[in-house]
């Protein structure tokens, strides 16, 4: 029917149809192409006999080898945990005062510490632990609540404010937002405070006005921040003379702190976190403080 | 011969038109229809509940803003997943997630299992991320505090996702606006109304720290408070080292 | 453009476009309370905008009857234009997502220049309102030279083009303003949804209607391509979003689907939007430009069979590649696995049919920028697919899902696939479409091709590195057994790729607009050409189908 025609180049057959100039080769399907289509059939055929893989109704073939991911991440799961075992194990008996000086240890808690921190704990004390407005610097020598490496694990566990039956409480109250001292005493006191860690601060001129802070601090602020203000670790009251602020020691973040009170919140971790993971922790922030100059 | 039948398809479009559905369809029909008529393929999690409101308009903004196409929200079954998120994930957890957010890219971490990870407050502060994690390349979201939430209209959307297979009842849907109200409010009236309805875990809180009002930060910092915490299947049978969690308040 | 349509199409547009605006009203009325109501504001304005041009066109003389005897090509004309502009934008946001990765402060504290809603913006503008107009335009070209018939009339190709382009409108200043279903490559809402759907039931009305008109008996391959492309498109868009709105009066809607299911609908749809609309498409339009282009009749008739069925059958099983691991029971993952591996067997069986095709023409390559631009477009086909099949295994995909490997295998794809071949299509339509004698410089062309070879090359060796080291670092473990990184730490690995990868996009986006000028030029400032070819349908007897 169709009038032969020839490729001058490969020398195959034309199909005798033409689109607007378009042609097209009669060449076989070349023998690769057919190799390759049955290798990767062979392989999925095989595969379906191996695999869950076809669905019948209401069930499906689970394959000769009967395997189910679920099945194979729990083992992996199960096994992870015997491998790391003696060294869990150690840590999780040991005191902190053993783990400190054991170097292999503590090797452990580098490398796993900053991956823990790192998923954990940057979202709010940042990567390097140092903090920002509003969360505490870890690696510095002011504490809430102490920095020994047992309270720490312990802040760990129960969290700041949380609803842990254990938690920690910290209320900073409203002096300002809740009556409690009049515009007045909240400036003179914050002035007074900020004059703790800024000496330079007090001249000739607001003396006076730092001096009736002074006077408020004692019979409202002296009870959880300690007479001479340097905080207390039983209320979780910071100290109040150094250069470390968790809100910010400016004096109008001071007058905030003071009109709104603050209700910092640090999550528990018992839950979320094992036994052992919380001590790596612990003595991970440790370190962080360690290291610094 | 194959090969003359194909030259008789090809003068037919009709033909060919017919042979392409017929081809194409039976890909999707063994691998879709299964899908319902299996049973273990959603597992049982009698504990399981719906959105309150509240979460569901959070949830509504977590789409809005494309958060999915940073962050998944599926833990694999892998062991490395496992150990950063938490347990896998279950098929029953997005039971009533229309449509799933499983995502397709971690430009940021996983979100299945960060409910109750942060205090509401870590949560929101997450959403301006540069001032916490300098590192991060997440947008800031400032605006969420800003925008008063809209809730007059949940009722139509709880009535919505009623036709479509979740189970609200008649009174969850008749107090859907009071009940988001409530929900981030705490003390108020409506609140301990929200409990009753969604169950003792519920958290009633002033999500985004300010409670005389309800933005769209309270609404995002709920959804994300919740995200696998509507059943606590995933925790039993699983080798994960956590234990499933308390129910908080 | 009016003055080509009878008076009867200028009534029918009118009506049309006045349904289209009133529609628009409707909705920007019950939707006053809600973000609906800007887009039926824009639905009205575009309606509005049809009726004014169709009315000031109206009283001009009704079209000779000699148009019958040549081909319809205005709205081919303007769909080109329209392929490069969204081409320009959609690159230029993707440049700025890219940037937005390592830069993130870029949004100024506003939603919608934030990356979540920016992403959709350039997906959709770069697959959509690029290829789509590309495919459209192309497709209509294909179709009436193939079949030797001029398209049947002359409004439906033009509802098809302005209701596609509104269409795409709708959904990208949805996204803008946060209107969206979340639906990867689906994410406009059910009235956009609608709308699609009733544009593409035209479109495949009026393919079907101009394949029925063919001189030539046999349907050519390309076609079939066309077809496969404009039918599994709608299918899988009508299944993939059945959603239930709020109320008529809400842009927000609840996709019928959930969990499980709905993951498998989901990338059910997802991946043969790549496989249908990304691939069967543009391997249609490289069935034509190619033998054209390079004037060598086509490698192998029977390898064309095989590759169209085999692409036709396969991908479809292939979707749930996409939820390797995850809570999708893993027999489906099996099938998704094992089907994308046969898959490999037809898509290399197209790409060596074609790279075969040049045998004979080599030195052309060599000469032709135009040509070379679908030659490295037919190799980054293969190396997507062989790229597609390898992340499918189980493996594989364990380490690759959810890092920048994938997307460095999407714009492999994206850019060395789909981008190339419409440059090299459109260098290859664009003089014949307006009978110049050849593009307005060929060194242009050239220094696109150099732009867009070395963007792309840029852009994916950036996102392989990252990828593979972002997916190695997450599963790393110290000796101990302990993870080894934080997220954080794979975070900061990023960004050196980050940048890489913005510096890539922008060279191929550069490329784009070289291009866009060229084509401009070459319409305004380059001379008809003085060769008479003969570029008209075959008149005569209508063939009819099936005989
Ligand atoms: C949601 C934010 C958030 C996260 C996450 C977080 N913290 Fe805290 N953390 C805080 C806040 C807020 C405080 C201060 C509480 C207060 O005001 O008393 C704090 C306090 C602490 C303290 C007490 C500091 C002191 O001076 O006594 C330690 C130790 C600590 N965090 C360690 C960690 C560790 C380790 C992790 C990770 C496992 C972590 N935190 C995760 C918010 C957070
Ligand atoms: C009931 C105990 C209590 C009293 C009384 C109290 N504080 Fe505090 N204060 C705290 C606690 C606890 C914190 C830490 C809150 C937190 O971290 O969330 C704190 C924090 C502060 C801070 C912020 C420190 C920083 O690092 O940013 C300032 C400033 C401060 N108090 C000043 C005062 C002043 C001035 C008064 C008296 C007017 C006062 N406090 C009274 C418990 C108290
Ligand atoms: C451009 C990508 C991007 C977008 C969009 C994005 N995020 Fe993130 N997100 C990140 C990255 C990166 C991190 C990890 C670094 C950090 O903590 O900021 C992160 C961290 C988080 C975290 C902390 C997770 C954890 O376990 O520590 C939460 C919660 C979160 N994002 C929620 C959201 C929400 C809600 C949205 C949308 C409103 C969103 N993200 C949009 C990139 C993004
Ligand atoms: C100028 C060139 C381009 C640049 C700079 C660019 C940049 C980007 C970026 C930054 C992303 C987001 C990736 C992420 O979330 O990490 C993305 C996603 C995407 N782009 Fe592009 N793009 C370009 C061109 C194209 C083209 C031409 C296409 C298609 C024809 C395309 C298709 C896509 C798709 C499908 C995705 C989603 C990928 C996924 O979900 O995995 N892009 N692009
Ligand atoms: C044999 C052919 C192909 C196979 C088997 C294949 C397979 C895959 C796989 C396994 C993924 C990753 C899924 C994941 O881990 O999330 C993927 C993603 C993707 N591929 Fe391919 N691919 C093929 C060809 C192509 C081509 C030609 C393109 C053209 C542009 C393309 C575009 C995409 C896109 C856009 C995605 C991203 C989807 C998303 O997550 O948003 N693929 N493909
Ligand atoms: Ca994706
Ligand atoms: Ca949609
Ligand atoms: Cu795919």
């Amino acid at each position: 029917m169709e009038v032969e025609e020839r490729d001058p180049v490969s020398g195959h057959r034309t199909t005798g149809h033409e689109w607007n100039g378009i042609k097209e080769l009669d060449t076989p399907v070349p023998r690769g192409v057919l190799i390759f289509l049955v290798i990767t059939h062979v392989f999925a055929v095989t595969w379906w006999f191996l695999m869950p893989t076809w669905p019948l109704g209401t069930t499906y073939t689970k394959g000769l080898l009967d395997v189910d991911q679920r099945a194979i991440v729990e083992q992996q799961l199960v096994d992870a945990a015997a491998e790391r075992a003696p060294w869990i194990d150690r840590i999780e008996r040991a005191s902190f005062e053993e783990i400190l000086p054991n170097e292999m240890l503590m090797s452990i808690v580098q490398s796993s510490g900053h991956q823990l921190f790192g998923d954990n704990c940057a979202a709010c004390h940042g990567v390097d632990g140092r903090g920002s407005a509003n969360y505490p610097d870890l690696t510095d020598d002011d504490w809430l609540w102490g920095g020994d490496v047992e309270t720490v694990a312990e802040t760990m566990r129960v969290g700041v404010n949380t609803e842990h039956p254990e938690s920690r409480v910290a209320q900073m109250p409203s002096f300002g937002r809740d009556g409690l001292l009049n515009r007045e005493q909240v400036n003179s006191v914050a002035a007074y405070v900020y004059s703790l860690s800024n000496p330079d601060y007090s001249t000739s001129e607001n003396i006076d006005e730092i001096e009736a802070g002074r006077e408020v601090f004692l019979t409202s602020c002296a009870a959880c921040h300690g007479a001479n203000a340097r905080g207390n670790q039983d209320v979780g009251a910071p100290n109040l003379t150094d250069a470390y602020w968790i809100y910010g020691g400016d004096l109008q973040t001071i007058v905030t702190t003071v009109h709104g009170g603050r209700h910092g919140h640090m999550p528990t971790w018992d839950e979320r976190l094992t036994n052992a993971e919380i001590k790596i922790l612990a003595l991970y922030v440790h370190s962080l403080r360690v290291e610094k100059p | 011969m194959p090969e003359l039948f194909h030259r008789k398809l090809e003068r037919s479009a009709i033909g060919f038109v017919l042979a392409i559905i017929a081809v194409a369809s039976v890909g999707g029909i063994v691998e879709i229809a299964p899908l319902f008529t299996i049973d273990e393929t959603v597992e049982e999690a009698p504990d399981m509940r719906v959105y309150t409101p509240l979460e569901l308009a959070g949830r509504n903004i977590y789409i809005r803003e494309g958060c999915y196409a940073c962050h998944s929200q599926m833990v694999r079954t892998l062991r490395d997943e496992v150990e950063r998120y938490g347990p896998y994930s279950l098929a029953v957890e997005s039971k009533y997630d229309h449509p799933m957010l499983w995502g397709s890219k971690r430009t940021g971490p996983d979100l299945a299992r960060v409910g109750g990870k942060y205090s509401d407050f870590g949560m929101s502060r997450i959403l301006s991320p540069r001032e916490v994690v300098p590192e991060s390349n997440m947008p800031a979201y400032r605006w969420l505090a800003r925008n008063s939430l809209k809730i007059e209209d949940l009722p139509l959307h709880l009535e919505a996702q009623r036709a479509i297979g979740v189970p609200y009842s008649e009174e969850m849907i008749e107090n859907a606006t009071r009940d988001a109200y409530g929900q981030a409010s705490p003390g108020s009236d409506s609140a301990s109304n929200v409990k009753e309805r969604y169950g003792a875990e519920t958290q009633v809180r002033a999500f985004d720290g300010v409670a005389t009002n309800v933005t769209e930060m309270d609404a995002l910092v709920a959804y994300l408070q919740v995200l696998g915490r509507l059943t606590d299947a995933a925790f039993e049978d699983t080798a994960a080292p956590e234990e499933p969690p308390e129910p908080i308040e | 453009m009016v003055s080509t349509l009878t008076t009867n199409e200028r009534l029918f547009a009118l009506i049309i476009s006045a349904l289209v605006s009133i529609c628009g009203l409707a909705l920007a009325a019950v939707g006053r309370q809600d973000l609906l109501a800007a887009q039926g504001f824009i639905i009205m304005v575009f309606g509005l905008a049809c009726v004014f041009a169709v009315a000031q066109g109206f009283y001009e003389p009704e079209p000779s009857k000699e148009r019958l005897s040549s081909y319809y090509d205005d709205p081919i004309k303007v769909g080109i234009a329209l392929a490069m502009a969204w081409a320009v934008f959609a690159m230029f946001i993707g440049v700025w997502i890219a940037t937005l990765l390592a830069y993130p402060e870029l949004t100024f504290d506003q939603g919608w220049a934030s990356f979540g809603r920016l992403r959709p913006v350039h997906t959709t503008g770069v697959i959509f309102g690029f290829g789509g107009n590309a495919l459209i335009a192309t497709s209509f070209h294909v179709v009436q030279r193939t079949s030797r018939a001029r398209m049947p009339d002359q409004l439906s190709p033009w509802f098809v083009l302005a209701g596609y382009n509104l269409f795409c409108l709708l959904a990208i200043t949805g996204y803008l303003m946060g209107i969206t279903q979340s639906k990867e490559y689906a994410e406009a809402e059910w009235y956009a949804d609608i709308w699609l759907v009733i544009v593409w039931v035209t479109y495949f009305i009026l393919y079907i209607r101009t394949i029925a008109r063919r001189k030539e008996p046999h349907i050519y391959v390309a076609n079939w391509y066309f077809m496969a492309f404009i039918l599994v498109v709608a299918i899988l868009h009508i299944v993939n979003n059945l959603a239930i709105p709020v109320s008529l009066g809400h842009a927000k809607s609840y996709t019928v689907w959930s969990g499980v299911q709905d993951a498998m609908v989901q990338w059910w749809y997802g991946h043969n939007a790549v496989a249908f609309f990304l691939t069967a498409g543009f391997l249609g339009m490289l069935y034509y430009y190619l033998p054209v282009r390079a004037q060598r009749p086509i490698f192998s008739y029977r390898l064309s069979i095989l590759s169209f069925w085999g692409i036709t059958f396969f991908y479809m099983w292939a979707g749930s590649h996409h939820l390797h691991y995850t809570a999708l029971p893993q027999w489906v993952q099996t099938l998704g696995m094992t089907f994308s591996v046969m898959l490999l067997v037809p898509s290399w069986a197209s790409a060596g049919n074609a790279l075969l095709t040049l045998n004979g023409a080599w030195h052309r390559v060599r000469d032709d920028a135009t040509l070379r631009f679908i030659m490295v477009a037919v190799v980054f086909y293969g190396l997507t697919t062989f790229e597609g099949s390898f992340l499918a295994i189980r493996p594989v995909n364990s380490l690759s899902h959810y890092t920048d490997w994938t997307v460095g295998h999407v714009h492999a794809g994206a850019l060395g696939w789909v981008a190339l071949i419409i440059f090299g299509s459109f260098y290859t339509l664009v003089p014949s479409l307006w009978k110049r004698e050849h593009m307005y410089s060929a060194l242009l062309v050239e220094v696109h091709f150099w732009l867009a070879l070395v963007g792309t090359l840029v852009y994916v060796f950036a996102m392989w590195n990252s990828g593979i080291v972002q997916g190695l670092m997450w599963r790393t473990y110290t000796e101990e057994g302990t993870l080894a990184y934080s997220f954080v730490d794979s975070l900061v690995a990023m960004y050196p790729y980050y940048i890489a990868r913005a510096f890539g996009g922008l060279l191929f986006l550069l490329g784009a607009i070289v291009g866009s000028y060229n084509i401009w030029m070459t319409i305004r400032a380059t001379p008809l050409t003085s060769r008479r070819e003969i570029d008209v349908p075959q008149s005569g007897a209508v063939v009819v189908p099936g005989e």
